[in-house]
């Protein structure tokens, strides 16, 4: 079973998708499900607008301008979060958040069928540190959070939102096992080494360092400033397992698949501190859940960005709008060159403020030039997220349908039951709906390539892929896909490679710019991208803008 | 060698007579009293079949069997008599009269199956196609007595013909009940019956010399009602797969596969009707006034003033019908998730008297929606609500079992509303069933646990849970007459718990751990639920 991967990730990182695809279907003899009839369409988050920031001259000139207070660059949740907490803290300010895309919501995107809403990326949010009590105020005013055990002051969730039961499966030895770390017909020494893991990274989850701070938490920048931790930072995850003396396959694979998940890359490709911090961060307690719930969404986080911005007050929201250019103007505002996508006219938006909350990628060609910081390059891997109409129930032996559906040794990350939270009592034998994740591999030391292959690939290039995947989970279910929309997120989340993290770059990026008049907001500089991370970079930099321009 | 036998002899003897007839080119007496053994064991199985029919699907066996063989003697004698009306070729008619035979007696099992449930009258379909058929084969022996006429002597033809005629009956009323039912299956039978009727005109066709100008036309249309028995045979296997696994006891009169379920309806000699869904029984027509008396009268005799009532499942009208009782009552809602279900209770006669016609009640609305869907958007509220889902056996109704659906039934109920749950065993699924009742705790209501004896299912449990406690009264006195099950000292009853179903510390079920629907796998599983 890790063959395929192994194979597969030598031949992505060659190159072609025709040999991407080659690769995986070659190990896979006779597997070529019949496509002729699924409907779709292949889409992408609007990077042919926002290539256009490479060629400035085809942008037309402001032709008109306009002033506000704080102007939000970038509509996804740390966007939003800014917004959010300006409004919370001053009502007053008048604000403008631009967007890019149709929607705000960035890596929290939805789509919709017949049948339900579905999420086309982020799509799920553990129960959170109970400390953060930040975000479980947002949590109680959007009623994912209905209030508070008067016993214990644990935090109540509405059980509508927490993950449904059962949550997870893992198709291994072709049995579905419930669950996701590998458990039936797994030899007793890999067992161990899976229980000496999860043992270990329990203890680090309670362990606190010398400053008295825990030693992992979430916001990650509250986490303990204990060297010995943070030099953890410096090797990579594999690296550190090797020297623990975890070998086992099934560990290594639940590892790899655990941090594909959240970061888009393996063990090999991010920290030791990041890969720890994957699961001794995760210290959130309800009255009504255990520890390790999930709070999820059919529509997945689009549902809290969706908040998020509810929370946001009356402040205008411009969507297809492309920033580019920032500039200092004489009194001492911030001018912000915004091209109207709709309208195709350009509008110079004087600020006293700006938010500028969009990946680094995108910050690097609005600050002035040359790029500020030229060792921090933050790698994004491909991703590619596909939502099946299937016309049977995904079933198999052992465990039924369940939340999240993985294989064990896939390259893919297997998919999410769109309708698993629908609150009816009945499930239909008939159409199902399902999101497949892929995260898709990418070579560190040239990540672009992944990514001009990612999306120089075909709708039938990706299908082939996908409906391979689902043959290898489902015998017989590829044939019964009846609609395939695909989204290829050219850039997906952000990884927390060896160094990225607790390195100089990052936090410097964190400082303000343009005479402390903008101030950047984005997992980015983070490292990771978690929901979490985008809520409080978001208030970060709101509290950032609002200190340097006091309240009128 | 020895000296031949009288047998040997008289089959001589035989012979040379049957071979003078043969040469005067007349029908063959040897063929045609063979057929009339046939004909005999396939006449006399068709009325059995329809008095064992009309027997499973209406009950009081004698009643039906009686009535049946009755209305099918009597059109014996009316196709007897008929008989004289028919002249010209004889054996041309008796080879029409033996491929309809065929096809009517091989089609009765499954017209009267097949249209059980959909007929208005199943009384007037039965009797009209028993009727139809004795009357065909009334025809059969005058028929032949007539061809065979001049052939034989008075004396021998009477005597061979009525021979064969009752060896026939003997033969068909021994291997009926101990061969064809339990090896074949009604439907079977009759189909297999029938075709043997159409094997006899096709031999006696292809036996007798006249028939030659006509031969083909009547061999191709022997063949198309062939391969009509053929078919049937084919869709009675679909039909009936499930009785044949010897899944029930009891002979399958309906199945159908809806999209939501399979709906499975049988019945026996005793006249009880059983409705399976899924393969799981719902009822039992013989004892289900105990568990729709136990759902509904422990509420309603306490709520003199209940005007509005929520139903939710239930599409079998029984509930209803004890709701009915209340002359209270303005104004029933109840929401199935099943059209097929509440079609079947609505038109189907039997259905309809055991459930007193309680779904065409002007008080009733009926919405076949998803509940949990319906109950998110409604905006009515209720005086009672009854929770009549089927057994937690899934996740997905495990959600109709959670705090949260609880939560959400709660704000439908008027101020000191009440909901009554049918929640499992508390004997074979006890942690279930106090899951129920802690679950129901734990979404704000003060629960009154209960249980009743119902022989199809066992003890089998409720709960009454009150939106504000101290609103319900074991006492309302207000019980309605005739009851067969419930009565003032019995509502007292049914709370004592002896120390086998006492409770006993669960979860809590939620739409985020479905403790229920564990509880119930491992203490049903080993019934092979």
């Amino acid at each position: 079973m890790p063959l395929p991967r192994r194979q597969f990730l030598t031949q992505a990182s060659a190159g072609l998708a025709g040999t991407l695809l080659a690769g995986l279907l070659g190990s896979v003899p006779g597997c070529a499900p019949a496509r002729s009839t699924v409907q779709g369409r292949l889409r992408g988050a609007g990077h042919a607008l926002g290539h256009l920031l490479r060629t400035p001259g085809k942008i037309p000139p402001p032709t008109h301008v306009e002033s506000t207070d704080v102007v939000i660059i970038g509509g996804g949740v740390s966007g939003l979060a800014a917004r959010r907490e300006l409004h919370r803290l001053a009502p007053g300010q008048r604000t403008i958040l631009l967007e890019l895309e149709t929607d705000t919501g960035g890596n929290a995107a939805a789509g919709r069928n017949d049948r339900t809403a579905y999420p086309w990326g982020a799509h799920y949010l553990p129960i959170p540190d109970e400390r953060d009590t930040e975000l479980l105020a947002f949590l109680r005013a959007a009623d994912v959070l209905t209030g508070y055990d008067a016993a214990t002051g644990w935090p109540i969730y509405n059980e509508a939102h927490l993950c449904h039961d059962p949550h997870e499966r893992l198709l291994l030895h072709g049995h579905w096992q419930a669950g996701l770390v590998p458990e039936v017909g797994v030899p007793a020494a890999d067992r161990l080494e899976l229980e000496r893991f999860l043992a270990e990274v329990e203890q680090l989850r309670r362990a606190t360092g010398p400053d008295g701070r825990d030693l992992f938490r979430l916001p990650l920048a509250l986490s303990s400033t204990d060297p010995a931790t943070r030099q953890l930072d410096a090797e990579t995850m594999a690296a550190w397992l090797t020297r623990r003396g975890y070998r086992s396959e099934y560990l290594r694979w639940y590892l790899d698949y655990s941090y594909r998940d959240d970061f888009g890359v393996p063990a090999a490709q991010i920290s030791a501190w990041a890969g720890l911090h994957y699961f001794a961060a995760r210290k959130g307690r309800a009255h009504n859940a255990p520890s390790d719930a999930v709070l999820t969404w059919p529509a997945g986080n689009h549902f809290l960005a969706a908040a998020l911005r509810q929370q946001g007050g009356p402040g205008e929201v411009r969507t297809e709008s492309l920033v580019f250019g920032l500039r200092e103007a004489s009194d001492g505002l911030v001018e912000v060159l915004v091209y109207d996508a709709r309208t195709r006219q350009s509008t110079a938006i004087r600020a006293r403020q700006v938010i500028l909350a969009t990946p680094w990628h995108v910050a690097k060609h609005l600050l002035p030039s040359p790029p500020p910081l030229p060792d921090l390059a933050p790698l994004h891997a491909p991703w590619l997220v596909a939502n099946l109409t299937v016309d049977d129930y995904p079933g198999g032996p052992g465990q039924p349908l369940c939340w999240d559906n993985v294989r064990y040794g896939s390259p893919a990350l297997g998919y999410i039951n769109a309708e698993h939270q629908a609150l009816r009592g009945f499930e239909p034998d008939g159409p199902h709906s399902l999101t497949f994740y892929w995260a898709l591999p990418t070579n560190p030391a040239d990540p672009a390539a992944a990514r001009r292959h990612a999306l120089a690939s075909s709708y039938a290039d990706w299908l082939t892929l996908v409906l391979t995947e689902l043959d290898l989970m489902h015998p017989d279910l590829a044939a019964q896909v009846t609609a395939a929309d695909l989204w290829v997120w050219g850039h997906g989340m952000v990884a927390p490679t060896p160094g990225y993290v607790w390195g100089p770059a990052r936090q410097r990026a964190a400082q303000p710019w343009l005479g402390g008049r903008v101030h950047l907001a984005h997992t980015d500089f983070s490292g990771m991208s978690v929901f979490e991370e985008a809520f409080h970079q978001g208030r970060r930099a709101a509290h950032a803008a609002l200190a340097a321009v006091p309240v009128a | 060698m020895g000296e031949e036998s009288v047998l040997t002899r008289r089959r001589r003897a035989r012979a040379a007579e049957l071979a003078r007839a043969s040469a005067e080119g007349a029908p063959r007496p040897a063929l045609l009293l063979g057929s009339v053994a046939v004909i005999a064991t396939c006449g006399l199985l068709y009325e059995l079949i329809a008095g064992t029919l009309a027997s499973y699907l209406l009950g009081d066996s004698v009643t039906q069997f009686s009535t049946v063989i009755g209305v099918y003697l009597f059109s014996m004698g009316v196709g007897s008599w008929l008989s004289r009306y028919l002249g010209g070729s004889l054996l041309r008619w008796f080879i029409r009269l033996e491929i309809l035979v065929g096809l009517v007696g091989g089609a009765s099992a499954p017209l009267l199956f097949g249209l059980f449930a959909h007929v208005g009258s199943f009384r007037v379909l039965l009797y009209g196609l028993v009727g139809l058929l004795g009357t065909l084969v009334g025809l059969e022996i005058p028929l032949l007595l007539r061809i065979l006429q001049g052939r034989l002597a008075f004396k021998e033809l009477v005597a061979r013909v009525f021979t064969f005629d009752y060896v026939g009956s003997l033969l068909a009323a021994v291997i009926f009940p101990l061969v064809l039912v339990p090896r074949l299956g009604l439907v079977r039978t009759a189909l297999l019956f029938g075709a043997l009727n159409v094997v006899v005109a096709g031999v006696s066709l292809l036996s007798f010399t006249e028939t030659r100008p006509y031969r083909r036309r009547y061999l191709a249309l022997i063949a198309g009602a062939l391969l009509a028995l053929g078919a049937g045979v084919v869709e009675a296997e679909r039909i009936q797969r499930y009785a044949e696994g010897e899944v029930f006891q009891d002979t399958v009169i309906y199945a159908q596969s809806t999209p939501y379920q399979r709906l499975v309806l049988t019945g026996n000699h005793r006249g009880e009707l059983r409705l399976f869904l899924n393969g799981n029984l719902q009822f039992s027509s013989a004892d289900e006034y105990r568990y729709h008396e136990a759902l509904v009268h422990p509420a309603l005799q306490d709520r003199p003033r209940a005007r509005r009532i929520l139903v939710l499942g239930g599409g079998d009208g029984l509930a209803v019908r004890e709701i009915l009782r209340y002359p209270q009552v303005e104004h029933i809602r109840l929401i199935d998730l099943d059209p097929a279900m509440t079609k079947l209770f609505r038109s189907n006669q039997l259905l309809r008297e055991l459930n007193k016609n309680s779904l065409h009640s002007p008080k009733l609305e009926i919405h076949n929606a998803d509940a949990y869907a319906w109950l998110r958007q409604d905006t009515a509220r209720y005086d009672v609500v009854f929770v009549d889902f089927p057994d937690p056996g899934n996740y997905s109704i495990g959600k109709l079992y959670s705090t949260a659906f609880y939560h959400t039934l709660r704000q439908r109920l008027r101020p000191g509303g009440l909901v009554v749950v049918q929640a499992t065993s508390p004997y074979v699924a006890r942690r279930a069933y106090w899951c129920v009742v802690h679950t129901l705790q734990a979404s704000d209501f003060t629960t009154v646990p209960y249980h009743a004896y119902v022989p199809s299912f066992g003890e089998w449990g409720y709960v009454l849970a009150q939106a504000q406690p101290g609103t319900w009264r074991p006492d309302g006195e207000a019980l309605p007459p005739n009851l067969r099950f419930v009565t003032s000292a019995v509502v007292g009853q049914l709370r004592a718990f002896p120390p086998d179903m006492r409770e006993v510390p669960t979860e809590i079920n939620q739409l985020n751990n479905q403790a229920l629907v564990r509880y119930f796998e491992e203490e049903w599983g080993p019934y092979g639920q």
